[in-house]
């Protein structure tokens, strides 16, 4: 019976595209190395973190929900610092944010810190860009669209 | 496991798997696909709390429990703890987290004093509230301490009680950002408001603006001078987008006197640092501070003696993750307390120094594999008492010998 469950668990589980676009996942430590490991990414890539408490994040997402329209080969990933809230998506549908949403689960927020970027210190917002070809870098605080188009190795349209 | 909220369609299925009894983790499978859905609502409390040690030695803590404030009591100096008491009778929304915390404070008059900042409806708005209690017990109904009440910023409040028996509140308020936005025109950040009052909290001076242009979201620090007024420590956004610190003074008459650079760091960040200062002052009137900012590329936390216009003694506190660092002085006798993630466990950590800040001498104090809040450093007559909130631990504290 155990093993019939789990089974069942697995292909519900597996069935991504049936689900709701506006749900957060919630983090874990393990997810969070999976979401940074540039090797995963093979299309140019923005990771961004933010906190509803953040009142500079909306400068960012704002920028990269327009970038995300004009470019259908970004994919764009959002990580809110904190666990999720009735509300919290509403600053992304209202920025018109697409792609993966993340909220932190239930682990320290320390050790989801640590493992999405060591040498991040919690300042918001902090982003982390992928080129699609190995390349990563991190910015804090706002960017411009010049400095992330740079790095995610992006030509200008 | 609670499920707050869930993916439409794959609701009853996970619905069903948990009446199964399945161990699978819904939310651990679905994070592995970059389009999941289901979350389970992390059973987080909000670990923000403050404590202090009353005139009669007893320590004190409060802290936030859904939409009420806590006091709690222990007199064997955080090892077991009285059954708390209700702050607010009235249910109201409480920040309790990161930055945010409720604070105690004792009045000249026997008095216990506890405030808190109530978030708005409005995203980032928010009132700053005061209970008193004549014994500990029972609190009267809570007030707002500013009289400015438009649906705006008033947040990240600190309270202490000044030499003269002066209660005194600061916050960070964006008034004048709202009307400087009214009228199109740029403004840096928030400002720094404070409001004093004469009688023991019952009631408050109408608030002064402390200084413009303060970051928006780090915790502000006040120490009172060798005379007794109350030095303001808070984040600043300095031209154009510099934040380091700055140094206030309210005078005799309540009214404060010019705004100082202290610290010299020069973290040019469009963000929130989420990282507040903490200030100490010696008797002999040196102004030990810790703080934290980015220089040299590198994030650290800093300990420094605040001079006029320079910063003495710089150096940086525990390793490359020490976090939210406080302060207190007794005699020459300094006490650092701070955080530090290993990778694995978060560790409190403590540097004393028995000459006025010469030499420290390190010491481990706990260690805990969950959520932590920031640690705080107490002083207890001569003593000093290091306090922590962990989320498997609960509130702890130690002495620092």
């Amino acid at each position: 019976m155990k093993r019939l469950t789990c089974l069942l668990a697995a292909l519900l589980c597996s069935s991504a595209t049936i689900y709701a676009a506006d749900d957060f996942i919630a983090l874990d430590r393990a997810g969070a190395t999976r979401v940074v490991n540039a090797a995963s990414h093979t299309k140019p890539t923005i990771v961004a973190l933010w906190s509803s408490e953040c009142i500079h994040c909306k400068k960012n997402l704002k920028l990269f929900a327009d970038m995300a329209r004009v470019h259908p080969q970004l994919k764009l990933i959002t990580i809110a610092v904190e666990p999720m809230e009735e509300g919290l998506a509403e600053p992304l549908d209202r920025l018109g944010v697409s792609g993966s949403r993340f909220a932190y689960g239930a682990e320290a927020p320390e050790a989801l810190a640590h493992a999405l970027d060591p040498k991040w210190r919690g300042e918001l917002p902090r982003t982390i860009l992928f080129d699609g070809r190995g390349g990563k870098v991190a910015f804090s605080g706002i960017i411009t669209e010049t400095i992330a188009r740079a790095s995610l190795a992006l030509s200008a349209d | 496991m609670t499920i707050m909220r869930i993916g439409r369609l794959v609701r009853p299925a996970a619905v069903a798997l948990l009446t199964l009894g399945c161990a699978v983790s819904v939310s651990a499978q679905a994070q592995q696909h970059e389009h999941g859905a289901s979350v389970a609502r992390p059973a987080r409390p909000e670990l923000g709390t403050s404590a202090a040690f009353a005139p009669d030695g007893m320590l004190y803590a409060v802290s936030k429990e859904g939409q009420h404030v806590l006091l709690h009591r222990s007199t064997d100096e955080g090892a077991s703890w009285y059954a708390p008491v209700v702050v607010n009778a009235d249910p109201e929304a409480v920040s309790a987290e990161g930055e945010n915390r409720p604070k105690v404070a004792f009045t000249t008059d026997g008095g216990v004093l506890v405030s808190w900042t109530r978030p708005l409806t409005k995203r980032f708005a928010g009132e700053i509230r005061l209970a008193r209690s004549d014994d500990g017990r029972r609190f009267g109904t809570p007030i707002t301490v500013h009289r400015d009440r438009q649906e705006i910023t008033h947040r990240f409040e600190t309270m202490a009680i000044t030499g003269q028996g002066q209660v005194v509140v600061a916050w960070i308020d964006k008034r004048d950002l709202e009307a400087s936005l009214a009228e199109k025109r740029d403004y840096r950040g928030a400002a720094i408001y404070a409001a004093l009052s004469d009688d023991g909290g019952r009631s408050f001076r109408p608030e002064v603006k402390v200084g413009d242009h303060s970051c928006e979201c780090c915790r502000i620090a006040i120490a009172n001078d060798t005379d007794g007024l109350p030095l303001i420590l808070w984040r600043h956004l300095f031209e154009p987008n510099e934040r380091d610190h700055a140094l206030a003074k309210l005078g005799a008459d309540g009214l404060p006197g010019g705004v100082r650079r202290a610290t010299f760091d020069r973290w040019r960040v469009d963000g929130c640092p989420h990282h507040g200062p903490s200030l100490a002052v010696a008797a002999d009137g040196t102004r030990h501070a810790v703080w934290f900012n980015e220089r040299d590329g590198e994030g650290r936390v800093f300990y420094g003696r605040l001079q006029d216009g320079r910063v003495e003694a710089q150096r940086t506190v525990g390793g490359e993750r020490a976090a939210h660092a406080d302060i207190a002085v007794s005699d020459k006798r300094i006490a650092i307390v701070w955080k530090e993630f290993d990778g694995e466990r978060t560790r409190l950590r403590a540097d004393v120094s028995e000459d006025g800040g010469a030499q420290f001498r390190s010491m481990e104090l706990a260690v805990t594999a969950g959520a932590s809040d920031q640690p705080r450093v107490l002083r207890r007559g001569a003593l000093l008492f290091a306090f922590w909130r962990t989320e498997n631990e609960g509130m702890k504290g130690y002495w620092l010998r």
